[in-house]
């Protein structure tokens, strides 16, 4: 199995196990079924780390610790590192070897909710310029 | 104790719903007691109900999609005969009645025929394409099917208990608020559509994993049959797109049920998002439909011309393309809504871009037919029927999408006419292509190809007469959804669309004839070798119908169309590649589980429209320990033994060499 496409085959081939052994990136679900144990460390890094960041969003805005404006920038920052450590150790989404699909599927699945909720935004905001609330339609029929 | 169940809801005071139900429930109790009294149910439960064969499963998918697209023909039969009858006249339908049958018909149309016709299909076909030998997820296939046969069975209840929907298939509120359908109807609407789109999205899940992640060795993204890159591409739309529909149809139901105003007409609701979100899934779905329709022409025209499909990577190109952009038009269901010219030009452009896309699709059908031996066999009358009415589809799309035509004509027949045009012209002629393009696949017999042509030509016929009339019409003035009408000018468009229905119908009778001739003269129409067409990719590799396995040795692809290329090497050197070494092959088992979660969800469904919750917990509660039992079952696979696996595939190659042995036709 030498052949580039082989790659492709129904089932991961040895030769790329052995890869994954050496090449593991941060997350990387670990393919070998004799070693749970592996597994399951990520799964608890990824769970601390989770935990962490959610206490942080509460615990920040009820201190001094950020100037009070800017407290939304810094929750929409620990949100974005929340989500990274879900895609990371839960879903696996890594820089590892044959992770291209999964990549893909990210970029696809956050292009569509940029486009659906953007979309949305500028559709909904001008409805509500151009429509005028019931009362004042009500008024110019007076 | 049975919420708002009582004997008052069934319609005894209504004769045409309780006749057409009473027919309806005497057949199936017939069929029924049938299988019982024959003792066919032993055999109907191992080998189809708790199968998770793909096979089998599109087999039972395609099946339900014919039941339903019957079922909502006969809506069509009634909404055009009381059009024709109720000119300054109040026709045989009341308006309470006729709205009903509206609805029904684009629900039935669009959610229990077009789609399961087209996910039948896929599930016949893609893995035999792919050159492996089931789903990712077999079990959650079955497990689809029954949800979706769960929403069919709960519309069809509709019609006996209670009422259907006076909605529209979309049911914009305000009018599908409590305050102004306070009945069942949305009810039925709202749980069949969530529960059937629920087996969707697994569907989805499950065409895109099998597709990125089990391909034969050597089979290469760019070595892809068409058919299975329009499959992957709208089985990415539907993961994308059915969570839109399932939020959004989950906060009206929480308006009905628990008083929330997400989308009333106070208290801060607003109607309009309901609308701009049903249209960012709804677009979408028109493509989930005609993309794997696009895909099943390009097998067709190419087999039929003896011709590689003209433009491959043009065509994988155009359909990632129209992938992507049919989630930026969306707007163009309700310009008239009250955005603003910026706003709707925006929109009104992107839809004019899609058709770009489309319009690759068509030269290059045509450059693949261009210098190609065509043979005119009913899968190739369909594609020809479908580039001509398509075209003509998509030019009157582009035209309403240019928004100051469309204030004119949104929601006039002449849009009715439009994606009629569409849906008929492109998913259903589609679907009837590969209906009889892999009937012997699946059968091993073809269907007769006299009545093929006969039913061909009078639904392509009986459309026209049907659609062209309307499109006149909707110029005219006239909107959509009337249940009497009283301008005369209208009169004689509205009496020959009448007309164009019985063409039609006797189109559908010759495709119910075609069925049962074929079947009668199954010996005569016998497919031995298991490639009936002269086919060009890997399911026509296997015998038909195929075993389990589908295949005795997974295959090894070495380029584009790689059956052709083993078909090629074996004409070439007049004889078979040598046979494989057979080994014994692990297979799923088969499993109950598909259809015990879709007896408790219809249980569950039917207990959430009546407001019976002692019932609604029992279906959950049900469903969850099937899920449960299944997920703890220890026994996944059995083994099909190398003796077995070797027998079934020698027969084939004797067929096969047989055929060799016998060919007449060119060689390389
Ligand atoms: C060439 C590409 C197409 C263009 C430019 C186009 C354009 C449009 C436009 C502008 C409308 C809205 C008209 C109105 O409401 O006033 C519309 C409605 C519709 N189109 Fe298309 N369309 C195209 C292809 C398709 C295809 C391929 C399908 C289905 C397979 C389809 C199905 C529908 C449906 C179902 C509706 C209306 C649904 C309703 O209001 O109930 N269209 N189309
Ligand atoms: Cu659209």
């Amino acid at each position: 199995m030498s052949n580039a496409d082989d790659r492709h085959a129904q089932r991961r081939d040895t030769h790329d196990l052995e890869r994954y052994d050496i090449d593991t990136a941060p997350g990387d679900e670990y393919l070998g079924d004799t070693d749970v144990g592996s597994g399951l460390r990520g799964y608890v890094i990824g769970l601390g780390l989770a935990t962490l960041l959610t206490i942080a969003s509460f615990w920040l805005p009820g201190t001094d610790l950020v100037w009070a404006p800017g407290v939304p920038v810094a929750l929409v920052v620990l949100a974005i590192a929340q989500m990274g450590v879900h895609l990371v150790f839960f879903l696996h989404i890594t820089t590892g070897p044959d992770n291209t699909n999964n990549a893909l599927a990210l970029a696809f699945g956050v292009l569509i909710v940029v486009l659906v909720i953007g979309g949305s935004i500028w559709i909904m905001a001008n409805l509500d310029k151009n429509l005028m609330p019931m009362n004042a339609i009500m008024n110019m029929n007076r | 104790m049975l919420g708002k169940l009582s004997w008052d809801v069934i319609p005894f005071d209504q004769p045409l719903p309780m006749i057409a139900s009473a027919v309806v429930a005497l057949t199936i109790l017939g069929v029924l007691a049938w299988v019982f009294l024959a003792g066919h149910f032993p055999y109907l439960w191992r080998e189809w109900i708790t199968s998770v064969d793909h096979k089998r499963i599109g087999v039972m998918y395609t099946l339900l999609a014919l039941l339903m697209l019957l079922r909502g023909f006969s809506d069509a039969v009634m909404m055009r005969s009381q059009q024709a009858l109720a000119f300054q006249a109040p026709g045989y339908l009341p308006p309470d009645h006729f709205n009903q049958v509206f609805s029904a018909h684009g629900t039935i149309m669009i959610f229990f025929g077009a789609m399961p016709f087209v996910i039948g299909l896929m599930n016949l076909v893609v893995p035999l394409q792919l050159g492996v030998r089931d789903v990712a997820f077999p079990t959650l296939n079955s497990v689809s099917l029954w949800l979706t046969a769960t929403g069919a069975l709960l519309v069809n209840i509709s019609l006996v208990i209670g009422e259907f929907a006076r909605t529209g298939w979309l049911p914009y509120p305000p009018l599908s608020e409590t305050a102004y359908s306070p009945g069942v109807g949305v009810d039925y609407y709202l749980w069949a559509v969530q529960i059937a789109g629920v087996g969707t999205l697994l569907t989805g899940i499950n065409f895109v994993t099998t597709i990125l992640k089990m391909r034969a060795p050597g089979m290469s993204y760019l070595r892809m049959s068409m058919f299975c890159w329009t499959s992957l591409a709208a089985s990415l739309l539907i993961v994308a797109a059915f969570p839109i529909l399932t939020a959004t149809l989950a906060m009206l139901t929480l308006d009905r049920y628990f008083g929330f105003h997400f989308f009333t007409n106070e208290a801060g609701g607003n109607m309009l998002m309901f609308v701009n979100l049903i249209w960012a899934w709804g677009h979408p779905e028109v493509y989930i439909l005609v993309l794997p329709a696009f895909g099943i022409f390009s097998e067709v025209i190419s087999t039929f011309s003896s011709k590689p499909l003209f433009g491959y990577r043009s065509m994988v190109a155009a359909t990632l393309f129209i992938c992507i952009v049919s989630f930026m038009v969306w707007l163009h269901h309700f310009f008239t809504m009250g955005a603003g010219a910026d706003v709707n030009a925006a929109f009104g452009i992107a839809t004019s871009i899609i058709a770009v896309g489309t319009g690759v699709k068509i030269y290059n059908w045509m450059f693949t037919m261009y210098g190609g031996r065509i043979r005119f066999a009913t899968p190739m009358l369909w594609s020809l029927g479908f580039m001509v009415t398509f075209v003509i589809g998509g030019m009157t799309g582009v035209l309403l999408a240019v928004p100051p035509a469309d204030f004119l004509l949104h929601n006039s027949l002449f849009l009715v006419a439009h994606f009629h045009n569409v849906i008929i012209g492109g998913v259903l002629f589609g679907a009837f292509a590969g209906y009889t393009y892999w009937f012997p696949k699946a059968f091993g017999f073809r269907l007769h190809e006299g009545w093929g042509k006969l039913a061909f030509w009078l639904t392509l016929i009986g459309f026209y007469a049907t659609f062209v009339p309307l499109y006149a019409v909707g110029l005219l003035g006239m909107t959509r959804r009337m249940q009497h009408f009283d301008v005369p000018a209208w009169y004689p468009w509205v009496l020959v669309a009448g007309a164009g229905m019985i063409i039609t119908t006797a189109g559908v009778v010759a495709q119910i004839i075609q069925l049962v001739v074929s079947i009668r003269q199954r010996a005569a129409l016998r497919d031995s070798t298991g490639d009936p067409w002269d086919g060009r990719s890997l399911e026509w590799a296997t015998p038909s119908p195929p075993p389990v396995f589908n295949f005795a040795a997974l295959p090894h692809v070495e380029g584009e169309e790689p059956y052709w290329s083993i078909k090629q090497r074996a004409r070439e050197q007049n004889r078979l590649r040598d046979e494989p070494e057979y080994e014994p092959i692990e297979m799923p088992r088969n499993s109950p589980t598909g259809f015990i979660c879709a007896f408790f969800a219809t249980v569950m469904g039917f207990a959430l429209i009546w407001h019976i919750w002692w019932m609604v917990a029992l279906g959950a509660l049900g469903a969850f320990a099937t899920f449960v039992v299944f997920a703890w079952r220890d026994k996944p696979e059995y083994v099909i033994s190398a003796a077995e696996v070797a027998r079934i595939d020698r027969a084939n190659r004797s067929a096969r060499r047989e055929a060799l042995a016998t060919y007449t036709g060119p060689r390389p």
